[in-house]
């Protein structure tokens, strides 16, 4: 008969008081170790971000670098014209194929049959420009070649449930991007580098595509195999990898093809023009602006400085996701702080007042020859065992629970369990479910057996400074 | 003369209830010789109490020696005091204090769980007292199985169990009926007779302190009386000196001579226990 199984006898003696303390302590030790998880997810999400951020960052200055003397032309959506408004003054003529009530200029215009999305919301525009309209611009001084581009997105609209309500939006499925296959592409930064199965497209291709790796699975498909686009059939020759964390879903094919399969026979939907030299790029935009005034004419410096400022501001709500992180987890110190306290005071006054209640038994074991220290020790041994059983429940229902008890107590957590973290639209945001791994559990267990002692050890010590005389006395 | 196993010499006990001294022993002395029954009479106040927790090493004397067994109990620190409670003293309740969330056997181990005694020595030792105070079978029983007798009987197992030097009992038939009183003390008497076990009771009934060797009588904190009671009838003479001897040992501790060991005729138990 050791101390431990008396221990355990005197707690099982009580039922229903060890039942409602072991819950009280086990509901304080699943706060204990959901507010740790909640944090652990907050961090991690703020520590996905700055490297989602980062990548966006580094990746897009590295295509820049690449494109220096890269200018980008496109026609600008316009918000003029709402409904069916006669298009505005220039020299743009409307393809013949496009639909009435779908005017270049309009409101979500330029929108080429077959096609998706684009329009204002875009970062290009995907309006469409006739190829014809713009030969001059070769001509312009400086200029070394000038790349013309069709990118038509197709999708589909889906409607979306989210938190009982429907949405519904068109859900592009890839994104074709028409490229003259000529020397170009071997002289300039058009087509992707990173081929990850196949090969590259080539100058003189027909027929074929080159896939992201998003587009496989779309088309279930690699390299050799014949996918239809829109009817007509063509062979995968190549797949390139991602180049950041978003899934890129464009895939490229000769411009012939792709104007051909898309029905936009003489349109394309951006020029990339090459100077010369980096240092001759703002006199051809000037040029390029003149000669078209009705063209957005985006210089690689230009997108140097829109990075610049997207940096600014992301970098800003960096520093704000981190002083949520800092603020939520001084938040949780606190809570945790108040937890820690209540469940040390549960031990306190459930041991003190067994200690009050067993007064004579104490005095009795002091008599028989029990020391002090022993008194000490079976009553700390009792504090132990009652938080350590509820360390165990309390880790079960956490590591269950974990992702809503935390969503109560962490304002970062959101009420499924996930810290989700954005930063801007361009950017993937973080996604963080809050989880209990081992580590926390053993931690949390560990907490327990010491918030036990903690919390036993005046009550055990006022135990063992019991007087037998007196004990007996007033029994 | 044989051993002195407990001398108080001019022990004083001072309450200080608020303003007021209460005078709960004063300069009370005593000596009790190994394999004595004594008994402590005295009204209600009088100190029997104070007197058998100082004895017990559970109380201190205000001045004055307690000499336990050779060793001056009553300056030492706690830290030696419950070597002293658990190795040389019994005690004996008069609620008997046994735990109600162990059986029997688990509360007579109790007083040898520090005692560096293995767990199969422990409980061998525990099942012989317990068969030496007539409850064999019962081991495994827990007090509230157990009759009020049965429960003083396991709380004197339990106060035997380190081989005490001086069993003390304070009114340990206080709560029992009139047959299980007779029992208890039909026990201790046998006890002292058989095992040699010194014991100090303390009571309010004449039958029971009868029933010893020597009364003492306690009033004011003093002993002012003391008697020879029907027990001492039933205690060997060395048949050479006339010394009470205090066990059957077959050697007398006084002159050293062989004495004739007859066995104790206990009648006056049997008798007793018969009138109820
Ligand atoms: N802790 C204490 N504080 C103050 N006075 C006390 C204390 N303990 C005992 N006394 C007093 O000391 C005196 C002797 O008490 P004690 O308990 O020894 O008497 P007793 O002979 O055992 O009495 P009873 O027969 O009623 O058990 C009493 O007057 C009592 O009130
Ligand atoms: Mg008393």
């Amino acid at each position: 008969m050791g101390v431990l199984s008396r221990a355990y006898r005197n707690i099982s003696r009580r039922k229903i008081r060890a039942l409602l303390v072991i819950l009280a302590l086990s509901f304080s030790m699943s706060i204990l170790i959901s507010i740790p998880a909640g944090i652990t997810a907050n961090q991690t999400a703020t520590q996905n971000l700055t490297v989602n951020l980062s990548e966006t960052i580094a990746r897009t200055e590295a295509s820049i670098n690449q494109a220096l003397t890269q200018i980008e032309c496109s026609l600008t959506p316009s918000f003029e014209g709402f409904g069916f408004s006669p298009p505005p003054s220039g020299n743009f003529q409307r393809p013949e194929n496009i639909a009435d009530n779908f005017m270049p200029g309009q409101f979500g215009g330029g929108r080429v049959p077959g096609q998706f999305g684009g329009g204002p919301f875009g970062g290009r525009g995907n309006v469409a420009m006739n190829e014809t309209l713009y030969t001059d611009i070769k001509s312009i001084s400086g200029v070394a070649a000038v790349v013309p581009i069709l990118e038509v997105s197709q999708g589909e609209n889906q409607t979306i449930e989210m938190f009982g309500r429907s949405f519904t939006r068109m859900v592009p499925n890839y994104i074709i991007e028409g490229i003259p296959l000529t020397s170009l592409v071997d002289s300039y930064p058009i087509l992707p580098t990173n081929i990850t199965a196949g090969r590259n497209l080539q100058p003189g291709d027909s027929g074929v595509v080159l896939l992201s790796e998003n587009n496989t699975r779309f088309f279930n498909a690699g390299v050799g195999d014949k996918i239809e686009i829109l009817g007509q059939t063509f062979e995968v020759v190549g797949v390139y990898g991602s180049t950041g964390v978003s899934d890129v879903m464009t895939l490229y094919m000769n411009l012939t093809d792709a104007q051909t399969v898309t029905n936009n026979v003489g349109y394309i939907t951006s020029l990339l023009v090459f100077t010369n030299d980096s240092s001759s790029v703002s006199d051809v935009a000037a040029a390029l602006n003149s000669l078209h005034p009705e063209l957005n004419v985006v210089t690689a410096q230009q997108r140097l400085d829109q990075l610049n400022d997207m940096r600014e501001r992301y970098t800003a709500e960096l520093q704000n996701a981190q002083t949520t992180l800092s603020q939520t987890q001084a938040t949780a110190l606190q809570e945790i702080v108040v937890v820690v306290a209540a469940t040390s005071l549960i031990v306190l006054f459930v041991m003190l007042y067994t200690v009050r209640e067993r007064t004579k038994e104490i005095g009795t074991l002091k008599a028989i020859g029990f020391s002090n220290r022993n008194i000490l020790s079976q009553f700390v041994l009792e504090g132990i065992m009652l938080s350590a059983v509820a360390g165990v429940v309390g880790i079960a229902i956490g590591t269950i629970a974990a992702p809503f008890i935390s969503s109560i107590l962490i304002p970062t957590v959101n009420p499924i369990g996930n810290v989700v973290l954005r930063v801007g639209t361009g950017i993937t945001p973080a996604v963080n479910v809050v989880t209990v791994d081992p580590q926390l559990m053993l931690m949390t267990f560990g907490a327990s057996i010491l918030l036990g002692m903690l919390g036993s050890l005046y009550p055990a010590w006022r135990a063992s400074k019991i007087r037998p005389a007196e004990a007996m006395r007033y029994e | 003369m044989s051993e002195t196993v407990l001398k108080v010499e001019g022990v004083t006990k001072v309450y200080t209830l608020g303003k007021r001294n209460v005078h709960a022993l004063s300069n009370l002395n005593l000596q009790v010789k190994k394999g004595e029954f004594v008994a402590i009479m005295g009204p209600s106040g009088s100190g029997k109490t104070t007197l058998l927790n100082i004895l017990g090493c559970i109380d201190k004397p205000t001045s004055g020696k307690v000499i336990l067994d050779n060793v001056g109990v009553a300056d030492l620190p706690e830290a030696e005091l419950y070597k002293i409670r658990r190795n040389k003293i019994g005690f004996v309740f008069q609620s008997f204090n046994l735990l109600p969330y162990l059986n029997a056997r688990e509360n007579v181990e109790l007083p040898m769980e520090n005692n560096g005694k293995s767990k199969n020595e422990r409980q061998s030792k525990a099942k012989e007292l317990l068969a030496m105070v007539g409850l064999s079978g019962r081991e495994e029983h827990r007090p509230q199985r157990l009759s009020a007798g049965e429960q003083q009987r396991v709380a004197i197992a339990r106060a035997l169990a380190n081989d005490p030097a001086i069993i003390l009992a304070d009114e340990p038939t206080g709560n029992l009926d009139n047959k299980n009183k007779q029992e208890i003390v039909k026990l201790l008497a046998n006890l002292n007779l058989t095992q040699g076990t010194t014991i100090i009771l303390v009571t309010h009934d004449g039958q029971v302190a009868s029933r010893t060797e020597r009364i003492l009588f306690l009033s004011d904190g003093k002993i002012t009386r003391e008697k020879n009671g029907l027990h001492l009838a039933n205690k060997l003479m060395c048949p050479n000196c006339g010394n009470k001897l205090p066990t059957t040992e077959a050697k007398c501790p006084n002159c050293g001579s062989i004495s004739n060991i007859k066995e104790p005729s206990n009648s006056l138990f049997e008798e007793e226990v018969a009138e109820d």
